[in-house]
């Protein structure tokens, strides 16, 4: 129950800066992820608020209060780690009771507390096992029962389920947020991958080369991303390279409107979401253009279809349809750019909506 | 079933063939030891057992009773016991602290001690045992270097049991530290990072986190040490007092200056029991290490 301010954070490992100036503020109980590639800065970031990495400059605060200057040890966080988390000497609860007895704590109390959080993380009954005798995933599931059973301010995950596979993943992703959500707890969870962190985050912070790019709610991100950067990392996304030329883009020989008053000139970049080129019939006669394109690849992922398409003049495009939709390899298809994003030199992404997409035909 | 199918009599020629082959592989070192170790050890402990100390043959524990009749010889297996144990003390104090720096430091100075560290490995030992005697000796460099300083009492630890304890530490710093830095390498940083996490510090995270973690590094570098130390003959024949003496230099003495092949070999055979008891620790680390490993995978 805290609420995190980060302020002007900075870290430089010699001439490198591995986080520039990130400023943001975690507010109580919400669940914030940082996203980005490896080495963009997101672990260093976490690592500096759980102290083991001291900050070059800036400030950390917790309801107001600064860290900055503590140490590690004496920090209101608890951190679970990517992997070798447990200590292999003990057994699970003296791993949970570990940090409890630092405390001082009576003995029932500790008891009372490590069996709660056993619980809390369904491995009751597990007490006197070593860490060599669980399954990863149950290792990860002690290692938040440890952080959780200290009641921390905030609590910080660093890409705590990626050595596992993608079952349990997604399964410790779902019981993790429950978690969250019954005990209120703030939290800072960090990865790298973007399904993770649109699944889990209240907001999600995107992180390239040490600054963040965009920080707000998962859907706003998915809908508007703010660079071309994020664009191209959170989903799945067509880039076409256009010129701007008034009020009209030029894509290849294709010809796309854009909106009256806009102010971009010259080099431009198109993102275009898979599931907004919407598939139409060969009389289609509605709004919007209608690019032609030829059916190279079908992928059937369960509940719908990945298609790739040539656009003569255009390139290759990735599309999503419904699985109902009869199209084979090698025909030729209608496509409609319903929705997209122009990414100018400078400044915010110009939106073109084209049509109210007729939904039947698109599949999320 | 009275015929087996052809393919199971051949893989079983082929495992039986594989067999055969590791077995010609152990072969030449096992007959090497049976033969120049385990049979010669075996025939002097059983002669310290079937002779007596006036050479008749038959049953007799009588030349063991003379060895822990002699005062000098008991005092001799006291004093290296006691030589051993200070040392072994001495270097682990040393050590510690010194593997503990490699294992977390980093940087430049890191990298010019950890050379510092093995300088020793490199020096045979009747070399450094004249180095010491030139540094630490009457009118040695140090003895010198003091007096510059006003400080004029200074007394010479050669020819005392402080000569050889210096020796020997020297000597076994580089193999201790490799051997607990290796153990230390072993500790994840996140191990550590999550107890202080929790509130650890750096004291509970030693004693608590990482000495836990490398009891199987220290026991083998005890034991390893202690089978050096015990036997030793160069640091103590060379740096040591003339009484008591180290069992090494008492054996050398007794069978090369006063003749008595007979008396050493008893002596031998005590230092020899008295050293399996601590190998055998060491084969049990190793050991257990394995089948924990094996476990592991």
């Amino acid at each position: 129950m805290a609420k995190l301010d980060i302020v002007q954070l900075t870290k430089r490992f010699g001439s490198v800066t591995a986080v520039s100036e990130a400023s943001f503020t975690v507010q109580d109980s919400e669940f914030m992820c940082i996203l980005g590639p490896s080495g963009c800065g997101k672990s260093t970031l976490l690592r500096m608020i759980a102290g083991f990495e001291s900050a070059t400059g800036g400030d950390m605060q917790i309801d107001g209060e600064s860290i900055t200057e503590l140490p590690a040890n004496k920090r209101p966080t608890a951190m679970v780690f990517q992997k070798y988390t447990l200590w292999p000497h003990m057994t699970v609860y003296d791993n949970i009771a570990f940090g409890l007895g630092l405390r001082h704590l009576p003995r029932a109390t500790i008891e009372k507390k490590v069996h709660d959080s056993l619980d809390l993380v369904s491995l009751s009954g597990y007490e006197k096992r070593f860490p060599a005798q669980l399954s990863g995933g149950q290792q990860q599931r002690v290692a938040l029962a440890r952080a959780i059973v200290l009641e921390p301010k905030i609590l910080l995950l660093d890409e705590p389920f990626s050595s596992l596979d993608a079952i349990l993943r997604v399964r410790l992703r779902e019981e993790l947020k429950r978690i969250q959500r019954r005990l209120k707890i703030t939290a800072i969870f960090v990865t790298h991958d973007q399904e993770e962190a649109l699944s889990l985050a209240d907001r999600i912070a995107v992180m390239n080369s040490g600054r963040i790019e965009q920080l707000d709610h998962p859907s706003t991100i998915y809908a508007n991303p703010e660079t071309l950067f994020v664009a191209d990392f959170i989903g799945a996304m067509n880039l076409l390279k256009a010129n701007a030329q008034g009020s009209s883009l030029r894509v290849g020989s294709k010809t796309l409107p854009l909106p009256d008053g806009s102010i971009v000139n010259g080099e431009t970049t198109i993102a275009l979401r898979p599931e907004d080129l919407v598939l139409v019939s060969d009389t289609y006669t509605g709004a919007g253009e209608i690019w032609k394109a030829n059916v190279d690849q079908i992928m059937d992922l369960g509940h719908y279809r990945k298609v790739l398409v040539d656009v003569p003049d255009v390139g290759e495009l990735k599309i999503f349809i419904a699985k109902s939709a009869h199209i084979n390899e090698g025909d030729t298809i209608s496509l409609v750019p319903a929705r997209y994003l122009v990414y100018g030199q400078h400044g915010s992404p110009i939106e073109v909506n084209r049509l109210a997409r007729p939904d039947s035909q698109a599949v999320q | 079933m009275t015929t087996l199918p052809t393919s199971t009599s051949g893989s079983l020629w082929r495992q039986r063939r594989g067999l055969i082959l590791a077995y010609l592989l152990v072969a030449p070192p096992l007959l090497l030891m049976v033969l120049l170790i385990f049979v010669p050890a075996i025939q002097s402990i059983a002669r310290t057992l079937t002779t007596d100390t006036t050479g008749e043959a038959g049953l007799s524990f009588s030349r063991y009773i003379a060895f822990f009749q002699d005062p000098i010889s008991v005092s001799n297996l006291v004093f290296t016991f006691q030589v051993v144990f200070v040392t072994l003390l001495v270097i682990f104090i040393v050590c510690f602290p010194l593997a503990i720096y490699l294992r977390f430091a980093q940087g430049r100075i890191a990298g010019a001690v950890q050379i510092l560290v093995l300088f020793p490995l490199f020096v045979p030992g009747i070399i450094l045992c004249y180095a010491l005697i030139r540094f630490l000796g009457t009118r040695g460099t140090l003895e010198t270097v003091l007096s510059i300083f006003g400080f004029m009492d200074y007394s010479t630890p050669y020819l005392k049991p402080s000569a050889i304890i210096i020796g020997l530490v020297w000597e076994s710093i580089p193999f201790t530290v490799l051997v607990l830095t290796a153990g230390l390498r072993q500790i994840s940083d996140s191990l550590i990072e999550s107890a202080r996490d929790v509130g650890a510090n750096d004291l509970t995270i030693f004693r608590r986190i990482i000495l836990p973690l490398i009891t199987r590094p220290v026991l083998i570098a005890f034991s390893l040490n202690f089978l050096g130390i015990f036997g030793a003959y160069t640091v103590p024949y060379l740096l040591g007092p003339a009484a008591p003496q180290m069992m090494g230099v008492f054996m050398q003495q007794t069978f090369g200056q006063y003749r008595r092949p007979d008396e050493a070999e008893t002596q031998a055979v005590i230092t020899f029991l008295i050293c399996s008891v601590v190998g055998l620790l060491y084969v049990r680390t190793v050991a257990s290490q394995r089948i924990q490993q094996e476990d592991a995978e």
